[in-house]
């Protein structure tokens, strides 16, 4: 536990201390504002649907394909590159606490990134009630769908030494995952295919329920599970390189 | 103490170790040597478990610790100073060294103490709020070498440790190996045969991924005395002169040397030089060895592999 915990202050002071890392912090609170101000604009002041029009909307989900893949895209790519890694699993901790440390630290990170609408929230909550339920089950939608997009992210970063073909490889992933939502077109309702496709959708699971407060307990299952799934896939790249 | 038996390491189809057995005392400051590829590297990272080796490694022994049996265990009897030294340019000094130390399981309430320590080990004791991207290539060896040191491990790898340093800052770091020469082994990986010569009680040369030389200081100051050659100087010049002295039984070759002459042999002739210079009555002007260098030897060592 103390190693993985040294992994992860070792990883989180690299990002607070990081240019990049602020730059995105920016551009995300600027982008996100912007995109709050619209969406209250949109739903004509009612703050019922204004959690599901903020976290479902367009915006995040832009948001949620490009951020993990950024964060995440340096984790072990540019180590590789640096010679870092090697320092780093060179001290006697083990791949997996290493692995699980960094996606961690990031996924730690985007949620921070997150946490920063939560004033925009409590200022509403001044003028108007927001439905805390709602509000707390769109952000578990967000920090479990940032939870598998980050571990796919470190996978990619895995896989290369080029963090930008990394954050690519991170990208297509996502899309894959969001992608699938729309192959619902191709069926009728009522067809068993589109329970399927519900089952792996993630704008089905964020836009459709937990921005609105539906929370299925097969959401966290699936996410949890592709999660676990990528972060095994990366442990065992990274024993790759022992041999 | 390291024990390495019948190690080999492959990368795909090349064998970059081939079989390779060591040992190196504990205490003492051991000096790999080799061409570039000969395996120097790979060893090292073989001992720091950075690599596994390949199945009929017969035994490693790091410090006390079955390297084939506990990896991470022996990974952390070891201190290593690497090649390319990738230090985190957006840290300071004093960050790095005690996010290290919580990496190497340094007790919290020892680590702002060990940090301490190991920079005044390596005189940087000033530069903890420096940093890492503004130091010098001097400087930033120190900080490696200190990350080396935190948690005081029994075993030091360091791999071109001197590599980019000017003479001045080569010089410190030869004094700093000697302060730790003794409280720790070390295995020093170099090219600068000089820098081995001068601060290592032994010598490994690998080429090939094969041990070619394996000798502490005395033997192999031995075998650079017999490697060496004679210079004689008499009161007679000419080619009669080259051919009396070839004549001596042992003398291999000899070879013009200013005034004088140099020989080669394959036993000490410096006595049957003597008893030459009495029957034809020359006067000598100087008579004495000159040691082979590391050089020379390392060259010959290594020369199979070129061919």
């Amino acid at each position: 536990m103390s190693s993985f915990s040294a992994v992860v202050r070792r990883e989180l002071l690299s990002l607070f201390v990081s240019p990049v890392a602020w730059t995105i912090v920016f551009v995300f609170v600027l982008v996100m504002g912007v995109s709050f101000h619209l969406a209250l604009i949109s739903v004509d002041g009612d703050l019922r649907q204004l959690v599901a029009a903020v976290y479902g909307g367009l915006v995040s989900w832009f948001m949620l394909l490009l951020l993990p893949p950024l964060l995440s895209m340096r984790t072990v790519a540019e180590e590789r590159r640096s010679g870092a890694l090697e320092l780093l699993l060179t001290t006697g901790i083990s791949d997996t606490v290493v692995i699980s440390g960094k996606w961690f630290s990031t996924w730690i990170f985007f949620l921070f990134l997150w946490s920063c609408l939560l004033p925009l929230w409590g200022l509403l909550s001044t003028v108007g009630e927001v439905d805390v339920g709602v509000l707390l089950s769109a952000h578990a939608g967000v920090a479990l769908i940032g939870a598998g997009f980050c571990s796919a992210g470190v996978l990619a970063s895995t896989l290369t030494s080029h963090p930008i073909a990394a954050a690519g490889l991170a990208i297509a992933i996502n899309l894959v995952l969001f992608m699938v939502h729309f192959l619902r077109f191709l069926f009728q309702p009522g067809d068993l295919e589109l329970r399927w496709i519900d089952h792996f959708s993630a704008v089905h699971h964020l836009s459709d329920e937990m921005s609105r407060g539906i929370v299925d307990l097969r959401i966290p299952i699936w996410w949890g599970s592709f999660t676990i799934l990528m972060l095994f896939l990366s442990i065992k790249v990274l024993e790759r390189r022992r041999w | 103490m390291i024990e390495v038996e019948s190690l080999s390491r492959s990368f795909g189809s090349r064998k970059a170790l081939d079989a390779i057995s060591f040992q190196v005392p504990s205490g003492s400051v051991t000096g790999f040597l080799g061409p570039n590829g000969a395996g120097k590297t790979t060893t090292l990272r073989v001992l720091t478990s950075w690599l596994l080796p390949d199945p009929g490694t017969t035994g490693i022994s790091v410090a006390g610790v079955d390297l084939l049996r506990d990896p991470r265990a022996a990974a952390r009897k070891v201190g290593s100073l690497l090649e390319q030294l990738p230090l985190p340019s957006e840290l300071r000094v004093g960050e790095f060294l005690t996010a290290r130390a919580r990496l190497k399981g340094i007790a919290a309430q020892r680590i702002a103490s060990e940090v301490e320590r190991v920079l005044t080990e390596v005189d940087a004791a000033d530069s903890a709020r420096r940093g890492l991207g503004t130091l010098s290539q001097g400087y930033r060896q120190r900080i490696g070498l200190a990350d080396a040191l935190l948690g005081d491990p029994p075993v030091l790898l360091l791999d071109e440790p001197t590599r980019g340093l000017d003479p001045r800052q080569v010089t410190l770091f030869r004094e700093l190996i000697d302060r730790l020469r003794g409280q720790h082994t070390i295995i020093l990986s170099s090219h600068v045969l000089g820098e081995v010569e001068q601060i290592c009680d032994r010598v490994c040369v690998i080429a090939d991924g094969k041990i070619r030389l394996d000798e502490d200081r005395n033997a192999w100051t031995k075998r650079l005395e017999s490697a060496g050659s004679i210079r004689i100087e008499v009161n007679s010049t000419g080619p009669e002169v080259a051919a009396q002295l070839a004549s001596v039984e042992g003398v291999t070759e000899v070879a013009i040397d200013g005034d004088g002459w140099l020989i080669r042999g394959d036993r000490d002739v410096r006595h049957a030089l003597g008893e030459l210079a009495l029957q034809q009555r020359w006067i000598i002007h100087d008579l004495h060895g000159i040691p082979a260098t590391l050089e020379s030897l390392f060259l010959q060592l290594t020369r199979a592999e070129d061919q």
